[in-house]
């Protein structure tokens, strides 16, 4: 049945025979090939009017790393310089506390490496974060590493979990919102996220603390597990899922709703687009019309937000942490500040940092896969 | 085989605003027998749209639909959403603007192909293998590589995204297809190779085919039987060469009227409109020997991916007093390339010469921004350069301030919007462009050009995205300014017609360079060079059926 329609040449029109793909004898693909008298049949083959092709993966993601290492390296500056201008001098602080000799106080400045001329200092700082080495807490007397690498973990448990759950929940209500537009759903849907969103964390996680951890006592009120229980064990597993919720719970329910209203207004600006109206000629049912075609390409700004809001998201956990006395990186913040403790403030600022250029890093790749358009630039 | 038929079809759309309700089409009745052809021909809003989307209940929730729509026997009303589904495509498919956003742009194109399949089975392509082969075969149909099934639209060009467009179409072997505008915005070649692509697959297999244009010269060329509508009423039906040699309606004259014939003496410099402009000049300035702009060995390179591209080679071009010249030429030929570059908006390559009253194009900020007072740009689509939240008068006034001309800037306005034929024109000042027409928005963006009373204006198809009978009114505009103000105008196209109805000479473009250039009745009546003739042959005459095949 299915004729190929360059057998049957219409008269009056000069329609020569098109290189069929696959044909070994069809002649590459190139413009010089496209005479004026062969043009109007080889277009399949010679588009003058096509878009160029786009570029490598690879030097897409090179160009994006070389962005990321920039703004980490301008993080590494700042994180030194800014905290020397802080005021308090942190020896003069410690030796406030406690009587101590002039000569103590000089061996301080000696074993705290504030003596040396502050370039050295910053050669010294350079080469400890090549190395490794951020240098040792004066408050904890540890290595700034290893208090990191302790208190990274719960801070990632928590913000990972909040994420994942905020992202999914804030996009799912989000897409059903713009698609069942002024319906009971997408209004009651947004006013409450709405609602949460004006509310504060440390208010929030104290009204769920005081009803389920006092009133009720259903959960327990802080920290991340009980004293004296192996976390790996199937009980301390549990204990600590228990210890999550209410933290989880307050983080969730203020940030979700960025993402649902992000989701809800791209939503809404595809739903009258053509291509939909394609797609449901095509025979698709409503459901797949949303799934397939509407909400891949909604994603796509949505996307970017949401990874800009994950680093958000690892400072809003500061003031939960507080609330519910997790032990994580901000609790750690809180008392390099007070201190202040130097090597610490500027290992968790630089920590806090690559966290979020990192993501910014994956919302670039993730943006290519999921946004042919990008691969062009 | 399925027949489609209209039975008094009336289609309204309910609205809550004072408006009230909206009636798109108002008592149709029109058939589709199987195997035929049909074209509706209407201007936007004459509801021709509305209709063929109620083939297959695609309309909005707000249409309320009376009377018949019968689709093989069945009224479509009557279809659960099952049905209607399994219609949808299987028995009758659309062939959408592809050239616009009619596919998804984040999908393989390949992939929205088989999506089609996977939804129709029918049990021939039940496997994925054999959906692939088929969608390899479709792709072998319509002319396009296998290797673009991988390819994203915005890699494909408009003809290639047309072809994918007529592919899908294709995929599950509809008795009907129903093409909406299909060669909109494509060029005169590329618009001939769908339309005869199209016209050939729909005769090998006796498909019948219903196509909605607003170019009467267009449909004629592809449907044996044709429809006009306007204000949503059917205004006559016919064969096509009735229809369009013969036509019985005071409206579809005018509509077979808006598009020239080339080589027709009475169209010629005589855009045929109701509104024409007015000349008030008792002599109206003509072509002189003054050379307003000079263009020597222009040339502009772009650095793309595929290495360095010459997208404009070795032109040479003049411009007089009081000429229109139309630069004619395919989609990425280098005419807009060619109109920015005259503007000093584009870098061009060393040796070229660049000419205006005789001084070469300054290249300082400043110096540039007096030499653009006197060369003035309007853009293709109105509504796009138009700020959607502006009124007319800050439209126009804009580029007073920009140029720091701060006396009279009322009068000035008001004069521009009367130049451009908006009268009265302080009726207009307060309106946002969201509340005019199309032919009124590009009113106001050539008032907006007026209002410095430049010497030339350049324009980038100014035309095209307008309907038939506003293009009339604006082409004759652009002659009446020549006429007035003695105005110099460059006018970038892909339409051959419009050259003949105001352009005193004009320039072939292919690929960067001019192949053929000179005096309109000239290079029109008598081309030289191939490509022109090319050109000239792939332009749809009415009435001409040419692509239709009576076996």
């Amino acid at each position: 049945m299915s004729t190929p329609t360059h057998d049957d040449p219409q008269p009056g029109e000069s329609r020569p025979e098109d290189p069929r793909p696959g044909d070994p004898a069809a002649p590459d693909a190139s413009p010089e090939n496209s005479t004026a008298a062969s043009a109007p049949g080889s277009v399949g083959t010679a588009d003058m009017d096509e878009p160029p092709a786009g570029g490598s993966f690879a030097r897409y993601l090179l160009g994006k790393i070389g962005g990321a290492a920039t703004s980490m390296v301008l993080v590494i500056l700042l994180g030194f310089f800014a905290f020397r201008m802080l005021p308090g001098d942190p020896v003069l602080k410690i030796a406030k506390e406690r009587p101590m000799s002039p000569a103590q106080i000089a061996e301080l400045y000696r074993q705290y490496g504030l003596d040396k001329p502050v370039i050295v200092q910053f050669w010294d700082y350079l080469v400890g974060i090549v190395t490794g080495d951020l240098g040792e807490s004066y408050v904890y007397r540890k290595s700034v590493s290893s208090l990191i690498g302790d208190y990274l973990g719960p801070t990632l448990l928590l913000t990972a979990t909040a994420a994942v759950i905020a992202i999914a929940l804030g996009l799912w209500l989000g897409q059903l919102s713009a698609w069942r537009r002024n319906s009971l759903f997408d209004k009651l849907a947004s006013s409450t996220s709405l609602v949460f969103w004006s509310v504060p964390t440390f208010w929030l996680g104290l009204i769920l603390l005081m009803i389920f951890g006092g009133t009720l006592q259903w959960l327990p009120t802080g920290g991340m597990i009980t004293p004296g229980l192996d976390p790996w064990s199937p009980a301390g597993i549990i204990d600590v899922i228990k210890h999550l919720i209410l933290p989880v719970i307050s983080l969730v329910a203020v940030v979700y709703a960025q993402f649902l209203m992000v989701m809800r207004a791209s939503l809404l600006e595809e739903m009258n687009e053509d291509y939909l109206t394609t797609a449901r000629a095509k025979g698709l049912n409503e459901d797949e019309v949303r799934r397939r075609h509407a909400v891949p390409n909604a994603l796509l700004p949505t996307v970017t937000v949401v990874f800009l809001h994950i680093g958000g998201l690892i400072a809003g956990a500061v003031t939960v942490e507080a609330v519910f006395s997790w032990p994580g990186l901000g609790k750690l913040t809180f008392e390099a500040i007070r201190g202040p403790d130097l090597p610490l403030l500027q290992g968790t600022f630089v920590v806090f940092s690559a966290i979020i250029i990192l993501m910014n890093l994956a919302a670039d790749i993730v943006y290519r896969f999921l946004d042919p358009r990008v691969r062009r630039a | 085989m399925t027949d489609l038929s209209f039975e008094n079809v009336s289609i309204t759309y309910r609205s809550s605003t004072d408006r009230g309700d909206v009636i798109a089409v108002s008592d149709v009745s029109l058939d589709l027998p199987a195997g035929a052809t049909l074209g509706i021909a209407g201007e936007s809003g004459s509801g021709k749209s509305t209709l063929i989307m109620s083939a297959l209940r695609l309309l909005p929730k707000s249409a309320r639909l009376d009377g018949r729509v019968l689709l093989g026997g069945k009224d479509i009303k009557e279809l659960s959403f099952g049905e209607i589904r399994a219609v949808r495509w299987a028995q009758a498919s659309i062939v959408f603007q592809g050239a616009l956003h009619s596919l998804n742009p984040v999908r393989e194109v390949g992939k929205q192909i088989i999506e089609a399949l996977e939804h129709h089975a029918k049990g021939t392509w039940t496997t994925p293998e054999k959906r692939r082969e088929r969608m390899f075969g479709l792709l072998d149909e319509v002319d396009l590589e296998r290797a673009k099934a991988s390819a994203y639209p915005h890699e494909l060009s408009g003809g290639q995204k047309q072809r994918i467009m007529i592919a899908m179409a294709l995929a599950c072997e509809p008795d009907i297809i129903i093409a909406d505008e299909p060669t909109t915005a494509l060029d005169v070649i590329v618009q001939k190779q769908i339309l005869s692509g199209l016209a050939d697959l729909v005769a090998d297999r006796g498909i019948s085919l219903l196509m909605i244009s607003h170019d009467l010269a267009v449909l004629s060329a592809v449907c044996a039987n044709l429809a006009i509508m306007r204000h949503g009423e059917l205004v006559e039906y016919g064969p096509s060469d009735e229809v369009c040699l013969q036509p019985q309606v005071e409206y579809t004259k005018q509509l077979a009227g808006a598009f020239p014939q080339i080589g027709d003496p009475e169209s010629r410099l005589h855009p045929r409109t109701l509104k024409p402009a007015e000349v008030h000049r008792a002599e109206p300035f003509a072509m002189s020997e003054e050379v307003v702009l000079e263009a020597k060995n222009l040339s502009v390179s772009f650095d793309t991916r595929r290495g360095r591209e010459r997208a404009v080679r070795g032109v040479d071009l003049k411009l007089r007093r009081a000429e229109i010249l139309a630069v004619v030429g395919q989609s990425g030929s280098g005419k807009t390339t060619l109109a920015r570059s005259l503007l000093g908006l584009q870098e061009v390559e060393p040796g070229s010469q660049l000419a205006f009253a005789g001084s070469p194009l300054p290249r300082k900020a400043k110096a540039l921004r007096t030499f653009r007072r006197k060369v003035q740009m309007i853009l293709q689509d109105p509504s796009g350069s138009l700020n959607p939240k502006r009124s007319v008068y800050e439209a126009v006034v804009e580029g007073l301030r920009v140029q720091g001309i701060r006396d009279r800037q009322y009068e000035r306005v008001i004069g521009a919007l009367e130049a451009a034929e908006l009268t009265p024109a302080a009726d207009y000042l307060e309106s946002i462009p969201q509340e005019l027409s199309g032919g009124q928005r590009q009113r106001v963006v050539i008032a907006g050009a007026l209002a410095l009373e430049p010497q030339l204006l350049i324009a980038d198809e100014p035309v095209a995205s307008l309907d038939a009978s506003v293009r009339g009114e604006i082409l004759s505009l652009f002659l009446a300014l020549k006429k007035n103000l003695g105005m110099s105008a460059l006018i970038i196209t892909h339409d051959l017609g419009l050259a003949w109805n105001i352009a005193d000479t004009v320039a072939v473009m292919k690929k960067g360079e001019i192949v053929e250039y000179g005096e309109v009745d000239t290079v029109l009546s008598n081309p030289q060079h191939e490509y022109t003739q090319e050109l000239l042959a792939a332009v749809p005459r009415l009435g001409s059926q040419s692509l239709v095949r009576n076996e």
